[in-house]
């Protein structure tokens, strides 16, 4: 208190030392100043689930129907936001990327912890545009110097995007980094991960640029992709409510059984004994059978009468599977059916469907019965179709993933029309583009889709 | 010379004595206060047309010597001057009245420097605490609203428990809305923070601490030109409360007991022929027996024509219906049933005297509420002390200090909470004295919404309910309960070092420490969860002061300069279980069963400054007043911490110079000032965010809100221009402001394209202009014998226009709320006024501006975006009246608004929900709109069809259109004009004075019928929706409504004993 007044007097007398302050007064001690590359990496590989486990995707890959509440399975226009995606991990991403100079090598080699964020980078932003279309990314992430970002074509941003996984793929050396809660820092790993996650983005152009997709396939193959389900990209939620399950806090914390398995899952799956039915879902509570409820019907039906979601897909602790070793032998199943490589494709194809199989049940009980199915063998007169139709199945609960796939090929093709709505072919930009953004934004909307920001519109590489 | 003038005085002895012997005898009385029957000290008594008078004494009483038919005059300052004809009566008794506009009114300004009123450059408006605390508010920012031209205050319902009051001067200055002024009670600036959400429970701004009982009086600064000497701080005005003080050699104590009820009104109107369900038909059990759809919230379902059913309760194997059918038939009043009758009961204990150099006072309130909501109460304690003593010859020592507790458990508000959700989501026919006993005696609870029956057994086999708790659960299980200690107030030294040279020092004190505690039990909809917050915050002032007075002849000057340093240390540590309790009915963070969420935070921060104030006169005609002071913030960059604000205000008493009789004063005043306003610490620098812990990983993040080190502090430039007038001695006043306020350089947290990387960014932005003109008129219509009408009615006119936003933003977005997957947003948009509503509407045909329907003949609405224009009001203002009859006292006080909008959710899920009256009309076929089509059913849609542009008329089902279309999409339906009168306050006293009471030893008793919020005059928006409460909690700007608390009127009864 004496102090005070000494500084009042001094003050008053002399206007000396009112401007200055105790150096730390305006130093906030409640937050930390200073956050490593890898704590920072952690930050982002949190967000992963969060590009699969979302009602949404499942909806528009009609994995899942609504028991209650029927409404956005009926695929109402209304934008989706894509912010958390800049503002969470990729601006955590950046930021490592942005401090190169900086990164503290005693938590792994740089070159490492670059070459990690440049693969997550890649694998969110190609999330990213394969929703929404055309996206901020040159001019994205850069804070005070750019708070209206252009919108990058879709093209260009693939482009882009190949590079930077091709830069992660050469600049791995060896040594582990910490704090990786994905790999537990395993750069080989890593390393087939950026490759893989290449190789499906060369697929997904196979319609609108062959000849690049076929490059950019055969490239990242030889580079080398995964190898087995143990280099799948997982996200293993944890026993904790800090670190658990989307489905789980919903179906269980919350009490909202408001999902159950399609009828036209059910029904792919049933009749052949696919051995992924009970993980899926869970028999009928009335019935004890899989019963599956049709989609998009307008009214509530019910939770008693047909399969909810298995109790792995919403344990607290279950697993989320995002670039999957079957997906990537599915491509190259269709790779070779393209004649892009030169496989076989029925060798592939059923590796992969073994593998799924594997990653989903654990064993690979059931996998030559099922093989065996009609409709489930490989057919060379049919080979895309029934490529797409396990793949579909292989992607359950990564809706998003299924859904991009189903804009590409075409298959399923049974997919309902609820209320004679057809299934959306892009997210619409969030709302807030329009008040924030609103230049760049009519730009990419006239640009791409004749000045309607609609569910409706075609993303560059559907074509 | 001595000899001559004794001489001539013994003279006029003589003369007098002379009189005497003729025809004079004495006449003895005692001068009262008529508004509260305290004896008035220092009356001047004249005989009218002598210069014989004399003084009252301390207790009122005065003698003097007049003959029959002589007049006696009582004047006394801010008291209007009374004639009294002496007649036969030997006592005269006078009871005056306050002045209705005195013009040598005191009022305490900036700093607490009291200044004369007339001699003020800018407006100011002060109440008596008398007039505050007519109905008893206990909020002191509540009970000014209405009554201050260009004060607005809003609040929810739930304020009758201790709730927020918030309060905007002269609209919205700040494009972030947080314009709240700052509160000073006796010199020390206090914190009227908040720590209510938008939902929950609202723990009430922290002003409210002050005792209404304690107020002698409220001014409120309301421009930049009053308050320039706060500075930094002074940016949205000050509201400057002076507490009571003992007066010298004299005792009184004064007990106040005031006993009130509370009762809950205005619901909204409900239907009463559907029941539960979604569709016409019960479901049946396997053996046949129909049963409410108890899996449903809505009440879409079959007629409630007592048809015997099964429902909830038959389903739980305790409940003694187990198994049975009962009648379906409706429960009218189930919402109203849940509503209690609260209670308030408020005393006061003052002791106050003084001696002839010293002076004190001491209050002691006990106030006790129940709420209207079951199990919910407010426990309040003040002790308030002022004292102070001459210790040695020009040395004054002085103390004032209000300790003050809170202790209570409070009711949610907004639909997630209570009963708050029922007039959204809820069945007809469940009736609520029904679930009052919501746990059966296994400990089971009871809920109605639970699951659907098996339909192989016809059980209900899980318990938990499915989408709402029932209400009881909510009151008795899911426990909020806060307390506060706080502790503010003074010691000060003043010297008066020569005659018109004084210094002082104070050390001012704010210090609280809250504690906040909420619970969610087992058996409910969510997780069971406890978390725990301590908040504790210390804020010193320390000031120093010089005042200097003096006048040559006709100038006068009065010079202040003085410094100051303010210091505030806030902490807090809160804490919540993750994951669930381990033990059903242990609160406890040990009982966590995951990680728990931590964190302790600290804040500091330091302003210093200095400032300086000179006043001069001219004649008592001419002022001109000019201060400045410069700030120091330790939350602005290092480099750029050093701000100056100036102000300079005159007026001129033209009335002193121009005669013109029925103008008994007038003034011409204008003014210039800047005042300012920082920001809070650590929003300069750069950090990092604590995220999730994944296994012992500790993760960091970057913030979505990127700091700016270049921060400025924002300005707000005012000009004022008035006029005050009083006419036939004061019986008409009017008082006219017009004032520009250009509020430049906010700091807002203005959100950006998260494709930035960040959410939001701290910036300088914008211009937001407000402009205005405020009328205050007051009169006194009617004096006649001992009645008399006073009045007085305060009107404002704001527009506040966002000019600018910052380079390349032309939107900012204050708040949004989403819906079912729908957006509604506040924006404000550059060029155009604050606050527009923002959402989706009708579509359209441009030509006709008729609705343009679908192929299935349903509306089709616009994109989120569409700007349905300001939510602020066009108009605000207060009526209040006084009737005086002898003894008795009518005061009432009625609040207005003119134009604003809102939206309403509420209204919006009962039309969906299938509650509201609409979905149960017969249409223009005869039919319901809920029977089928092809019986006539339908609702009636008109419209031009979207795809061929043709007028369509065309019936569509009822619960399609208004479930999925209008009560879920169209949040055009759903927008109301905020426009109402209400009755705000209503008093009826009585008192009792001394010369009745005789040799009781009583000064004074009053009694009042007190009524607060008693009913709403008139509203534009439909009923049930109360457009004068709509914000909850801390929500700045009023512009949608969910789940209200029903309006809550208040009557009671006021007791105040003066001995």
């Amino acid at each position: 208190m004496k102090k005070y007044y000494i500084i009042l007097l001094l003050c008053s007398l002399s206007m000396v030392g009112c401007s200055e302050f105790d150096e730390d007064i305006n130093v906030n001690p409640n937050i930390p100043s200073e956050a490593s590359g890898t704590q920072l990496i952690a930050n982002a590989q949190l967000y992963l689930p969060s590009l699969s486990s979302s009602p949404q995707g499942e909806f528009l890959a009609q994995y899942l129907a609504e028991t209650q509440y029927v409404g956005v399975s009926l695929y109402p226009e209304g934008s989706t936001s894509f912010y958390w995606f800049y503002e969470g991990p990729l601006m955590n991403l950046q930021t490592v990327l942005n401090s190169e100079e900086n990164l503290s090598g005693a938590e792994g080699p740089v070159a490492n912890q670059i070459a990690v964020a440049k693969i997550l980078k890649a694998y969110f932003y190609w999330n990213l545009t394969d929703r929404w279309g055309d996206v901020p990314y040159l001019e994205a992430l850069q804070g005070a110097d750019n708070f209206t970002p252009a919108y990058d074509t879709q093209q260009s941003i693939y482009l882009n995007l190949f590079e930077l996984l091709k830069e992660a793929n050469d600049q791995i050396v060896a040594g582990s980094i910490e704090n990786d809660l994905v790999y537990g820092g395993d750069m080989e790993k890593w390393k087939k991960l950026g490759n893989t996650i290449r190789l499906l983005m060369a697929l997904r152009l196979s319609e609108v640029d062959e000849q690049l997709a076929r490059e950019e396939f055969n490239a990242a193959l030889s580079d080398g992709i995964m190898e087995s389900n143990a280099d799948n990209l997982v996200f293993r939620h944890l026993a904790d409510a800090n670190n658990q399950n989307y489905w789980y806090e919903q179906v269980i914390d919350r009490n909202r059984e408001w999902w159950a398995l399609t009828e036209n899952l059910v029904e792919d799956m049933k009749p052949v004994n696919d051995p992924r039915l009970e993980v899926y879902g869970d028999p009928a509570r009335e019935s004890g059978e899989f019963v599956g409820m049709p989609f998009g019907e307008t009214e509530a039906l019910g939770t008693e009468e047909y399969s909810l979601l298995g109790s792995d897909i919403i344990a607290q602790d279950a697993a989320v599977h995002l670039v999957t070793y079957a997906q990537a032998l599915f491509a190259i199943a269709e790779a070779a059916e393209r004649e892009w490589i030169s496989e076989d494709a029925e060798t592939y194809y059923n590796m992969a469907v073994e593998n799924s199989i594997l990653q989903w049940t654990g064993s690979t009980e059931g996998v030559d019965e099922l093989l065996n199915q009609p409709g489930v063998a490989f057919d060379p007169d049919n080979a895309i179709e029934i490529i797409a139709e396990q793949r579909w199945i292989h992607l359950f609960m990564h809706g998003y993933e299924a859904w991009s796939e189903w804009r590409r090929t075409g298959f399923p093709d049974d997919f309902v029309q609820p209320d004679g709505r057809p299934v959306p072919t892009r997210l619409a930009y969030p709302d807030n583009e329009s008040f924030n953004n609103s230049d760049n934004y009519e730009a990419a909307v006239d640009r791409q889709f004749g000045g309607d920001d609609s569910i409706y519109g075609t993303v560059w590489w559907d074509k | 010379m001595r000899n001559k003038i004794t001489l001539l005085l013994s003279m006029i002895a003589m003369l007098q004595f002379m009189d005497v012997e003729a025809q004079e005898r004495v006449i003895t009385g005692t001068v009262t206060q008529a508004q509260d029957g305290m004896p008035l000290p220092g009356v001047n008594v004249i005989l009218e047309g002598t210069s014989t008078g004399t003084v009252t004494d301390f207790d009122g009483n005065y003698s003097i010597s007049a003959e029959t038919g002589e007049v006696l005059t009582f004047s006394s300052i801010g008291f209007q001057r009374v004639r009294r004809t002496v007649g036969a009566e030997d006592v005269i008794n006078v009871a005056m009245e306050a002045d209705l506009q005195s013009l040598d009114e005191v009022v305490v300004t900036a700093l607490g420097i009291s200044r004369d009123k007339k001699s003020l450059g800018y407006s100011t408006q002060e109440v008596d605490g008398e007039d505050l605390t007519i109905a008893k508010d206990q909020n002191v920012i509540g009970a000014l609203g209405g009554r201050i031209a260009g004060v607005q205050v809003t609040g929810s319902s739930g304020a009758s428990m201790g709730g927020t009051q918030k309060i905007k001067i002269r609209g919205v200055n700040s494009i972030g809305g947080g314009d709240q002024p700052l509160i000073v009670v006796d010199g020390t600036p206090i914190s009227n923070a908040n720590f209510a959400g938008s939902a929950g429970a609202d723990y009430g701004n922290l002003g409210q601490d002050i005792n209404p009982a304690d107020i002698e009086s409220v001014n409120v600064l309301k421009g930049p030109a009053a308050s320039a000497l706060y500075g930094i701080r002074g940016q949205y005005g000050v509201i400057m409360i002076t507490t009571k003080k003992g007066a010298a050699e004299k005792f009184t104590v004064q007990v106040n007991s005031t006993y009130s009820v509370e009762t809950t009104y205005d619901f909204m109107p409900l239907q009463n022929m559907y029941g539960g369900g979604s569709s016409l038909s019960f479901r049946t059990l396997p053996n046949g027996d129909p049963y409410v759809d108890l899996s449903v919230d809505e009440s879409w379902g079959p007629r409630m024509d007592g048809t015997p059913v099964r429902q909830v309760f038959s389903f739980y194997p305790q409940d003694p219906t187990y198994g049975q059918l009962t009648p379906f038939v409706p429960h009218p009043d189930n919402i109203k049933d849940y509503y209690e009758t609260g209670s308030t009961f408020n005393n006061t204990v003052s002791v106050a005297g003084g001696g002839e150099k010293t002076n004190f006072r001491i209050s002691l309130n006990d106030t006790r509420i129940e709420g209207v909501e079951p199990n919910t109460h407010l426990d309040r304690n003040n002790l308030t002390v002022h004292a102070d003593a001459d210790v040695v010859d020009r040395v004054n020592v002085s103390t004032n200090f209000t300790y003050a507790r809170n202790d209570a458990q409070r009711p949610g508000q907004g639909s997630e909470y209570g009963a708050n959700y029922l007039v959204q989501w809820f069945q007809r026919n469940v009736d609520m004295n029904r679930l009052k006993d919501y746990r059966y005696d296994d400990g089971t609870f009871l809920h109605w919404n639970l699951r659907r029956p098996s339909s192989e057994t016809g059980e209900v086999t899980n318990f938990n309910p499915l989408y709402w708790n029932n209400p009881y659960f909510n009151a008795y299980e899911n426990l909020s309960q806060d307390n506060r200690d706080r502790f503010f107030g003074d010691i000060g030294i003043t010297f008066d070092i020569l005659d018109n040279l004084t210094l002082s020092g104070h050390i001012r004190a704010d210090l609280f420490t809250q504690n906040i505690q909420e619970r969610t039990a087992f058996g409910g909809t969510s997780l069971p969860s406890f978390s725990i917050g301590k908040y504790q915050n210390k804020e010193y002032n320390y000031e120093f002061l010089a005042q200097f007075d003096e006048e040559w002849g006709d100038f006068s000057l009065n010079a202040n300069l003085g410094g100051n340093i303010w210091n505030r240390n806030y902490t807090y540590l809160y804490m919540a279980t993750v994951g669930g309790l381990s033990a059903p009915g242990f609160y406890n963070i040990d009982a966590s069963i995951d990680r728990p969420a931590t964190s302790n935070y600290l804040l500091r921060k330091q302003v210093r400054s200095l400032f300086g104030l000179i006043s001069l006169g001219y004649a008592d005609t001419f002022f001109l007043d000019a201060s400045l002071r410069n700030d120091n913030s330790s939350a602005l960059p290092e480099d750029n911490n050093s701000y100056w604000y100036p102000s300079i205000s005159g007026s001129v008493i033209f009335s002193e110079f121009l005669e013109w009789d029925p103008m008994s004063f007038g003034k011409l005043r204008a003014s210039y000032a800047q005042a300012g306003s920082d920001l809070g610490p650590y929003e300069t620098t750069m950090g990092f965010g604590v995220g999730t812990v994944y296994g012992g990983t500790n993760t960091l993040f970057v913030p979505n809100n990127l700091n700016n080190p270049n921060i400025e502090p924002s300005f707000a430039h005012s000009y004022e221009l008035g006029m005050d007038l009083r006419f036939f001695e004061g019986r008409l006043g009017l008082d006219l402001t017009y004032y520009q306020q250009k509020n430049k350089n906010q700091i807002i947290n203005l959100d950006v394209s998260g494709t930035s990387g960040y959410s939001s960014t701290t910036i300088n932005a914008g211009l937001i202009e407000n402009e205005g003109f405020e009328v205050a008129i007051t009169a006194r219509p009617v004096q006649f014998g001992e009645f008399h009408w006073d009045t007085n009615l305060n009107f404002a006119k704001n527009e506040s226009m966002v000019v600018e936003l910052a380079p390349g933003i032309d939107v900012y977005t204050y708040s949004s709320t989403t819906y079912s997957s729908v957006t509604s947003y506040l924006n404000s948009y550059e060029g155009m006024p604050f606050g527009s509503l923002v959402g989706t509407a009708y579509q359209r045909d441009e030509a006709t501006g008729q609705i343009l329907l679908g192929e299935d003949n349903k509306p089709l609405y616009t994109d989120q975006t569409h700007n349905f224009g300001s939510v602020l009001p066009d108009f605000t203002g207060g009526f209040s009246n006084t009737f005086v009859y002898k003894n008795w006292r009518l005061s009432g006080m009625i609040e207005f608004q003119g134009g604003g909008q809102f939206f309403s959710r509420s209204k919006m899920l009962a039309v969906r929900t299938g509650q509201d009256p609409v979905t149960v009309v017969t249409n223009d076929r005869g039919a319901n709109v809920r029977d089928p089509l092809d019986e006539g059913g339908g609702v009636k849609v008109e419209g031009i069809s979207a795809a061929t542009g043709e007028p369509v008329t065309a019936y569509v089902d009822a619960r399609s259109y208004y479930r999925n279309v209008v009560g879920r999409r169209i949040y055009e339906e759903w927008l109301f004009d905020a426009s109402y009168v209400k009755m705000k306050e209503l008093r009826l006293g009585y008192s009792i004075n001394k010369y009745i009471l005789g040799n009781i030893p009583v000064e004074n008793i009053q009694l009042a019928l007190i009524a607060q919020n008693p009913f709403m005059i008139w509203q534009e928006a439909p009923e049930g929706i109360d457009p004068s409460a709509i914000s909850t909690g801390a929500q700045s700007i009023s512009w949608y409504e969910s789940g209200q608390l029903p309006s809550v009127r208040s009557i009671g009864l006021d007791l105040n004993i003066t001995f």
